[in-house]
């Protein structure tokens, strides 16, 4: 059995999950929205999930690279490709996507050119190309339209996508390029990890970050080429970027992130195809956006420990944990300085030194059974005075941390007084502290 | 938008006759010069200030999702207020300023949350926008007014032909009502259809129809033959107007708030400290920007759009460090695209090479079988014109060009080869690590640099008699010695004060 880390368990379950809502989803849509399995849904279900798995892992990458919008540029710069391709080879669809992905790879090329010769930065570059290579392909097609055959007719459905024209050959081929993409990922797992989050380590280390770069916009550069016929030219960046943006906030883990990203991708790509079959007049590319986002939009808001209600929650219970114990302190200071820990506290004065802050402390307090309300009067439950009492000694033992841990020489740890030194420092040290608390009392 | 067409056409009236104007205004060259300048400096003003201020994207973005507002604006146009929708409707400006706030907003509000970056919130945003913009045409519209291709893609040659026509004399409106002298009438059945019968059928009704009533605009009561003189019209095309006002705009809003722009651009939390408002200021922007992508996509489509905006900016910036002066260059980049751009499409490229002699040559090399007349997109070719400036710009440019950069960096690697050579000589010579430090033929090895590249420094530096070598040793002449002290004293002294 796997040891694995709370956090690594729920990034699993959410897979299996996922995978298993996945599954479910083609009866569902047959018996619930009344789908038929036409061998159009099936084939564009199953190449709207073949690429969500290859954009989405491809797709990290240009997240974490924080190239999110190279995306973007990139599919707007595969259309002069296109257009010479046609040109040169005719309507043949390998020649097509060639010539796509070749074009854009030079456009890859003049980002990276430019950023390193000039002070252009790269959102300016990454335009310049998009809208420099765009222009090429449409003045291409312009030209190619002119041509007095019929055979141009649909070049331009390169544009905006077809997602209704995907057949089993391309679905195929999508799956054949996306299983190479993945082989290249694997072998240069390691290369492609460091160069992503620390470049300039890479490079210090003989890696030559250049061709890492370069492999892996080339990969990039596949998913969007496969991508262009499904979900065309504007959407392909959603299609690339949304997976890794909603995988990154489950986890901190690269493979984890990818695994999570494909297995998101293929959601949204399948689940976007088969809504869209519920009426001809849904397109299928912008559904799979929508339900991409959709995806993105749950885990911003449910991811667990980064998500906004968990930040939210975690706020919360924050606040209270913090009006409970100054709340706490403030009643036992009290109680002590005149006499004993169980003196009553006039409420008047508790709600003063703290007031809504010491209203939630002592409903969170009574909660817990630390104190009682007696009239006019709070006081401390013997559970309550020896909270407060360990509590004070903690604090003492802190001080004296802070004051003696060089001449003790104890171990340097990062002083978090909400929390119990016995829980941070090792027994002997802690021992040491006593003593020396004891000590000093005496 | 028609009586503005009037006041420039009266104000046109004074300088120029009739038939030069609208001779001047039917060459569709002339009109799309026009409209493609236009266009170029609203979108090199805007377009400055987006590139500095690190969102030249926005543009990008905006572009695509004033689709969104263009189809709302559509729908509610016509369901709600049963107009016929019309794309010079102030609901559309309306729909499209709105939709660059939604985007803005809403790539702020991802970004916010503090857990997706400005560029992947960017990325997520304007695809949503768009896609759900996609949905709502493929099922809410039914007429084919607007689809995304004619939004994307627009042309500018066409420009010329949509125009209206402004009457200076002779204006005769002729309206005929039923009652009137000139009024035709058929025979219409008014319940065929409905029971599926023919007009001969016994039981069908019958129902006279004013055929020919209506108002007639001076055009077309002559084109009727409904009036006697000719009216004398001038024929002017829409768009001039449209992307004028835009034009008028962005030059104003520059000019007004020429300061705040510079200040926010430069130093947002410096305007805010001041008391500007910078918030205020960037929406504004956007939605200028909205703005000019909506008026501009009827001509040149909202892709290419992003051209004026975020290219001749782009040039400009590699040329000066001034705002202004960068503002300046850009509107006449941009502007100077869209003149040359109309030959390029025409396949003239500058005068210096014909499309036609090119698509030859690659057929004779290639055996290729391709059209050897080029006709192209004439917004497109203006990009590419556009893009070509840039190039020149890139490679000439004075400070920040290609060829500058490479010169500099050159002599910097030229200066810093003699610097460290000569420094390790003046640290070791004269010493007991002379026969081991200095040898000739191995000092490369110290610097771990390859063997050709020491000879040639060596080589350089003895040409230059900084240093001469005896007995295989490298040691430096009272010259080089001179060079050695007058660098460590002075340029050491300034860059790095904790040396020596």
């Amino acid at each position: 059995m796997l040891r694995l880390s709370p956090a690594d368990r729920r990034v699993w379950l959410l897979i299996t999950i996922m995978v298993m809502v996945g599954a479910l989803l083609i009866p569902f849509s047959q018996l619930v929205l009344d789908i038929e399995m036409t061998y159009t849904v099936r084939t564009v279900a199953l190449g709207g999930s073949v690429l969500g798995v290859v954009s989405g892992v491809l797709g990290c990458f240009a997240v974490l690279r924080r190239e999110s919008l190279m995306g973007d540029a990139l599919s707007h710069a595969a259309l002069p490709g296109v257009g010479i391709a046609f040109l040169l080879a005719g309507r043949d669809l390998g020649a097509l996507l060639i010539g796509a992905g070749i074009a854009s790879w030079l456009g890859v090329q003049f980002i990276r050119a430019l950023m390193s010769t000039t002070r252009v930065k790269q959102d300016t570059a990454m335009g310049i190309v998009l809208a420099a290579w765009f222009a090429a392909g449409i003045a291409l097609l312009a030209y190619i339209q002119a041509r007095p055959d019929a055979s141009q007719a649909g070049l331009d459905t390169f544009i905006f996508g077809q997602a209704a024209a995907i057949v089993e050959r391309d679905v195929q081929l999508i799956t054949i390029m996306g299983l190479m993409a993945f082989i290249v990922l694997g072998l240069f797992w390691k290369e492609f990890k460091l160069v992503t989050f620390d470049p300039e380590f890479a490079g210090a280390n003989g890696f030559r970050t250049g061709l890492i770069n370069t492999m892996l916009s080339t990969l990039i550069v596949v998913a969007i080429v496969l991508g262009l016929q499904l979900a065309g030219v504007i959407l392909m960046v959603g299609m690339l970027i949304a997976p890794g943006i909603a995988a990154r906030q489950w986890t901190h883990k690269l493979d984890q992130m990818v695994i999570l990203s494909a297995v998101f991708g293929a959601f949204a790509g399948g689940a976007g195809a088969m809504f869209s079959a519920v009426d001809a007049d849904i397109p299928t590319g912008p559904m799979i956006i929508v339900a991409a986002f959709a995806i993105v939009t749950l885990s911003i808001l449910f991811a667990p420990g980064r998500g906004l209600v968990w930040s939210l929650l975690q706020q919360r219970r924050d606040r209270r944990r913090f009006a409970a114990r100054s709340t706490l302190r403030d009643l036992y200071k009290y109680a002590c300085d005149h006499g004993a820990p169980s003196h009553p506290v006039p409420a008047a004065l508790i709600i003063g030194m703290g007031r809504a802050r010491a209203s939630l402390g002592l409903r969170q307090l009574e909660k817990g059974g630390f104190v009682k309300q007696s009239g006019e009067y709070w006081l401390l439950t013997a559970a309550g005075a020896e909270l407060a009492a360990r509590d004070a000694r903690n604090q003492r033992l802190w001080d004296i941390y802070r004051e003696y841990s060089n001449e003790l020489d104890l171990p340097l740890i990062i002083e978090d007084r909400q929390r119990d030194i016995h829980d941070l420092l090792p027994e002997p040290a802690v021992r040491k502290l006593e003593h020396k608390l004891e000590g000093g009392l005496a | 938008m028609f009586a503005i067409e009037s006041l420039i056409i009266d104000l046109l009236m004074n300088f120029f006759t009739r038939e030069e104007i609208n001779a001047f205004l039917r060459n569709p060259q002339n009109t799309a010069i026009i409209i493609g300048s236009l266009i170029a400096i609203s979108g090199a003003l805007l377009g400055s200030f987006l590139l500095l201020r690190g969102m030249a994207l926005t543009s990008d973005a905006i572009s695509h999702t004033v689709l969104l507002g263009i189809v709302v604006a559509f729908i509610i146009m016509g369901a709600i207020l049963n107009q016929e929708p019309d794309l010079s409707s102030p609901w559309l400006i309306i729909g499209a300023a709105a939709a660059g706030v939604v985007t803005v907003v809403l790539t702020e509000l991802i970004h916010r949350s503090g857990l997706v970056r400005q560029d992947a919130a960017l990325g997520l945003a304007f695809p949503l926008l768009f896609a759900l913009a996609i949905i709502l045409i493929s099922r809410f519209v039914e007429d084919a007014h607007i689809d995304e291709d004619a939004v994307m893609v627009g042309e500018i040659g066409v420009a010329w032909a949509n125009t209206n026509s402004h009457c200076i004399d002779n204006c005769e409106t002729v309206i005929i009502t039923p009652e009137s002298t000139r009024a035709e009438f058929t025979r219409q059945c008014t319940n065929c259809r409905e029971l599926g019968i023919s007009p001969r059928d016994a039981g069908a009704e019958f129902q006279e129809i004013c055929s020919n009533c209506g108002t007639y605009s001076p055009g077309q009561a002559w084109r009727a033959g409904l009036i006697e003189n000719e009216p004398i019209l001038v024929f002017w095309p829409q768009a001039i107007t449209v992307t004028a006002l835009m034009a008028l705009l962005t030059i104003g809003f520059v000019l007004l708030f020429y300061k705040e722009l510079k200040l926010s651009s430069f130093d947002a939390a410096l305007a805010k400290a001041l008391g500007f408002r910078p918030g205020v200021l960037h929406y504004a922007l956007m939605v200028l920007v909205s703005l000019v992508a909506v008026g501009a996509f009827d001509a040149v489509g909202s892709i290419l759009v992003i051209a004026f905006f975020i290219i001749p900016p782009a040039a400009a910036y590699l040329l000066t460090d001034r705002l202004s002066v960068m503002l300046l260059l850009s509107a006449i980049i941009g502007s100077a695209g869209a003149f040359f751009g109309y030959d390029l499409a025409r396949g003239n490229f500058l005068g210096i090479v014909q499309m036609s002699e090119v698509l030859a040559l690659l057929n004779r090399l290639f055996g290729l079988d391709l059209l050897e007349q080029w006709d192209s997109s004439i917004s497109a070719s203006m990009v590419l014109m556009i893009f070509f400036f840039f190039l020149l710009a890139w490679v000439f440019s004075p400070r920040y060009g290609l060829i500058s950069t490479l010169l500099k960096r050159a002599n910097q690697r030229y200066r810093f080869n003699n610097q460290v050579v000569l420094g390790h000589i003046y640290n070791h010579q004269h010493s007991e690590e002379e026969v081991t430090e200095l040898i000739a033929d191995r000092l490369h090895e110290h610097f771990r640099w390859s063997r050709a590249r020491m000879t040639r420094v060596l080589a350089r530096l003895r040409a230059a008699n900084l240093i001469q070598i005896a007995d295989n040793i490298v040691r430096l002449t009272p010259r080089g010695e001179d060079r050695v002290r007058l660098f460590r004293q002075r340029d050491l002294a300034t860059h790095a004060p904790g040396e020596n």
